[in-house]
């Protein structure tokens, strides 16, 4: 095991992780910040997917009071307010900084200013983009700061677990695998961020990359950390239906897609939305999604079994021009996005829940601050499409501000338990030893299947219950798992990060389940066929999760309306 | 359907080899990643790198009967059998199809990809007309895979020294845009028998681009304004 020493340990290379490592740089020059990531830096993970932008109100006529009712309302009154709050004060500030000094560009309106365009379920139109590849733009000029300023990068190691204190009160590292050789390496920090993203990708459709499988909240789980609204699972409902088996499908086609007007038609060619939502196609994405599983479980589908999306009305020439990567990613598949029509189906896109924070992004957890998809609390029961991103980086700069301010205050480097380091290198290395040899990707199969049928988009008593015996067995599985003899080695054994891969979002998924049967009312990204009703708002609550000892134990634990109540609104009819 | 894999494992081979597989496809398998993923499925000791699956991240870049692209936007129907996968050409092998790619990565840096502009930053945003920003489209795109570098023989001959398609195809990106203010000392920086003019305009660059971008343009534009300004 090699070890190393770092002030701030970040984990993850999103907007958060990113942000975080320049905030903190800037705001003390002479701290070691080193940024850890499972991929390449810049290269790996969701902020750089990001199509449709970026949400802020920038333009006259719109207001931070505007977009943070639009943030409450489609968050179904369970969001902490002071975080949306901070999200949407924040987002101003932020893509200031983004277009002014880290150097990103956003698309211009003919008077040289910032260009927003609609998204769906807000009240202005308020999304800054890069044409509809605005992650790119995003992650490609915040990767190139970072390497600018020398900050420290450990790319291609893994984080497995959190190593504190051996009294239990403090963080004092991370145990991490590099990937290239498969050696282990005990980090040690005064301050860590988690900030490795969520990314729903138990799901049989699901539009995360590949390599995402909710580790940091596993390990934030198995740390005993309590985690928010996990039954929260947001549908994006235009993922790309390409077949059964092909990685295209479950990918994103963007919000902008419906702001601008698209279609939604069911197997027939009837348009259908109006049935559920007097917004129609532009209603926001828990409605929509819905109401696509409804018409698919009503067996009005495409040859697919989804449903169409249509732009042609809109104009093929407008529609190639204003949404260029979309129309190309149709066509590596066959379809037509401007003149024809493309199969769409609900995707599993992002986790509103995750670990709870306070302002200043700390945890329950001493030395550990968390930033963007791995926390919660900031979108309550259904995100906004374009405040993704905007939380990432909000938060992410507000946690390098913060740590770099703790350590200056408080911070030291603890002494790591060595007995947690030598247990958790013996999970890790459990498949080169002991076990069974099984097939990872049908226990993935499995686990895609069961989430999606019984925890999916409309989910009940019966279902989750379903779910949670067979997630049992599913972890039984994965415990039991040796790697087969030939795939023994060390160096990018793709197999054993699989395995370390298929236990996490396992774990997660059993979160998910507990805090799914927990909520017996439908809010937002979360329906209740058993109990279709909101319950009443001003008595909203959200649900913790955490593990206690191995048993994930919940509570209900009541918001606080801290700037508006149910019923009421910050703007001035 | 058949392929040739190129396999390497620093721990078990002495020497790299070519291994031989068949996997059935089924009618919706549509890009060479879900090939290869059938592939691992068969044989637990393959390695690739792959994140996205959609042509944004770049990772599953590979030399692809003899071109290099990208495994999640390649059409299948598009390979000739039996498909022969190598990693991509002239940078060192960590495993199997997955490089090393720090030199690629050097040179990118080396022409200082960020925004440079000494005036105090505007309270809000700095304008810029439709037509400057136009400017930058067919360069704001790359996704740094490394597609066009490495099949530059330009820079198999010289990565320490050549930047190489896509660090140009970025440096054009800030020359261009209205709101740096280094472009002087950006055309400075690649002023030199190597940085730049080891770019032979043999537009394997131009072939390859996942994203169908022209580095080659770029290039041909960064000349012409050295040109420029020399007379």
């Amino acid at each position: 095991m090699r070890r190393l020493r770092t002030d701030i340990l970040i984990l993850g290379s999103g907007g958060a992780g990113l942000f975080a490592a320049l905030h903190a740089q800037a705001a003390n020059p002479s701290l070691s910040i080193t940024i850890a990531v499972k991929g390449l830096l810049g290269k790996c993970g969701c902020t750089r997917m990001v199509q449709g932008g970026y949400n802020v109100a920038l333009a006259a006529g719109d207001s931070v009071e505007r977009h943070f009712m639009d943030t409450i309302e489609g968050g179904k009154w369970l969001p902490d307010q002071d975080l949306a709050w901070t999200l949407v004060t924040g987002a101003i500030e932020r893509v200031h900084e983004l277009e002014n000094e880290i150097g990103c560009f956003f698309d211009r309106n003919p008077d040289g200013t910032i260009h927003q365009k609609a998204f769906a379920g807000q009240t202005f139109d308020r999304t800054v983009h890069k044409g509809d590849l605005t992650g790119i733009e995003i992650i490609n000029r915040l990767a190139e700061q970072v390497w600018a300023r020398g900050i420290a990068r450990l790319e291609e190691h893994r984080a497995l677990e959190f190593i504190l204190t051996a009294d239990g009160s403090a963080i004092a590292g991370v145990l991490l695998v590099d990937m290239h050789d498969g050696e282990y390496v005990l980090v040690e920090a005064q301050a860590v961020l988690l900030a490795t993203g969520g990314g729903p990708t138990m799901y049989r459709f699901h539009t995360p990359s590949g390599d995402k499988s909710c580790d940091g909240m596993a390990m934030a789980l198995a740390a005993g950390l309590p985690l928010r609204d996990m039954e929260m699972v947001q549908f994006h409902p235009t993922g790309l239906l390409a077949g059964a088996h092909t990685r295209m499908t479950g990918t994103v086609l963007e919000e902008g897609l419906r702001g601008a007007g698209g279609y939604l038609l069911d197997g027939n060619g009837e348009r259908f939305m109006q049935k559920y939502d007097p917004r129609g196609e532009r209603a926001t994405r828990d409605i929509v999604s819905r109401a696509i599983y409804a018409e698919m479980r009503a067996g009005r589908t495409t040859p697919n079994g989804g449903v169409w999306l249509s732009m042609a009305h809109l104009g093929a020439d407008n529609v190639r021009r204003q949404f260029k990567g979309m129309v190309e990613r149709c066509a590596d598949c066959g379809f037509d996005l401007a003149g024809g029509r493309v199969e769409v189906v609900p995707t599993a896109h992002y986790m509103m829940g995750g670990v709870e924070f306070a302002a200043g992004c700390t945890t329950a957890l001493t030395g550990l601050f968390v930033a963007g998809e791995d926390s919660g609390g900031v979108h309550g029961a259904n995100r906004l499409g374009g405040n993704g991103v905007a939380n990432s980086t909000v938060f992410g700069g507000i946690a390098g501000d913060a740590m770099a301010a703790w350590v200056a205050r408080e911070g030291s480097f603890r002494v790591s338990d060595a007995r947690a380091v030598e247990a958790a290198i013996a999970r890790a290395d459990r498949p080169f030893h002991s076990g069974e040899a099984s097939d990872l990707e049908a226990i993935r199969e499995r686990l895609h299947t069961t989430m999606w049928d019984d925890a999916g988009i409309v989910r009940d008593a019966a279902s989750l219950a379903h779910a949670a015996r067979f997630l049992d067995a599913l972890a039984q599985q994965l415990h039991g798992y040796a790697l087969p003899t030939a795939a023994r080695t060390r160096a990018f054994n793709l197999t054993w990060h699989d395995w370390l891969n298929l236990t996490n979002l396992v774990a997660v998924s059993r979160a998910i389940v507990r805090a799914a049967v927990a909520r017996e009312n439908s809010r937002g990204a979360h329906f209740r066929a058993d109990f279709p009703e909101p319950g009443e708002l001003s008595a909203s609550a959200f649900i913790r999760v955490r593990d206690r000892g191995g048993a994930l134990g919940v509570e209900s634990v009541p918001v606080r309306f801290t700037r508006v109540r149910p019923g009421a609104s910050l703007l001035a009819s | 359907m058949k392929f040739k894999i190129y396999r390497y494992d620093p721990e078990k081979d002495a020497a790299p080899r070519m291994q031989d597989y068949e996997v059935t496809l089924d009618v919706h398998d549509r890009m060479l990643l879900d090939a290869i993923i059938r592939v691992k499925a068969q044989d637990d000791t393959l390695s690739f790198r792959r994140s996205c699956r959609e042509g944004v991240c770049g990772s599953d870049a590979m030399n692809i009967n003899g071109k290099n692209g990208l495994a999640c936007v390649t059409n299948l129907k598009e390979l000739q059998e039996p498909v022969v996968l190598r990693p991509l050409p002239g940078l060192p092998v960590i495993r199997d199809l997955i490089v090393d790619m720090s030199q690629f990565f050097k040179q990118y840096h080396s022409i200082k990809p960020y925004l440079v502009n000494d005036t105090p930053p505007p309270e809000k945003e700095r304008l810029q007309s439709p037509a400057d920003r136009e400017e930058l489209d067919g360069l704001y795109e790359c996704i740094l895979c490394a597609c066009c570098s490495t099949a530059c023989p330009s820079f198999w001959w010289n990565p320490d020294k050549f930047v190489g398609p896509a660090g140009l195809l970025q440096a054009y990106r800030f020359i261009a845009d209205s709101r740096d203010h280094a472009a002087s000392e950006r055309l400075d920086n690649l002023e030199d028998p190597y940085r730049l003019f080891r770019c032979h305009t043999i537009m394997n660059c131009v072939d390859v681009c996942p994203k169908g971008l022209n580095p080659t343009r770029a290039i041909g534009k960064i000349r012409e304004m050295m040109v420029k300004r020399a007379v």
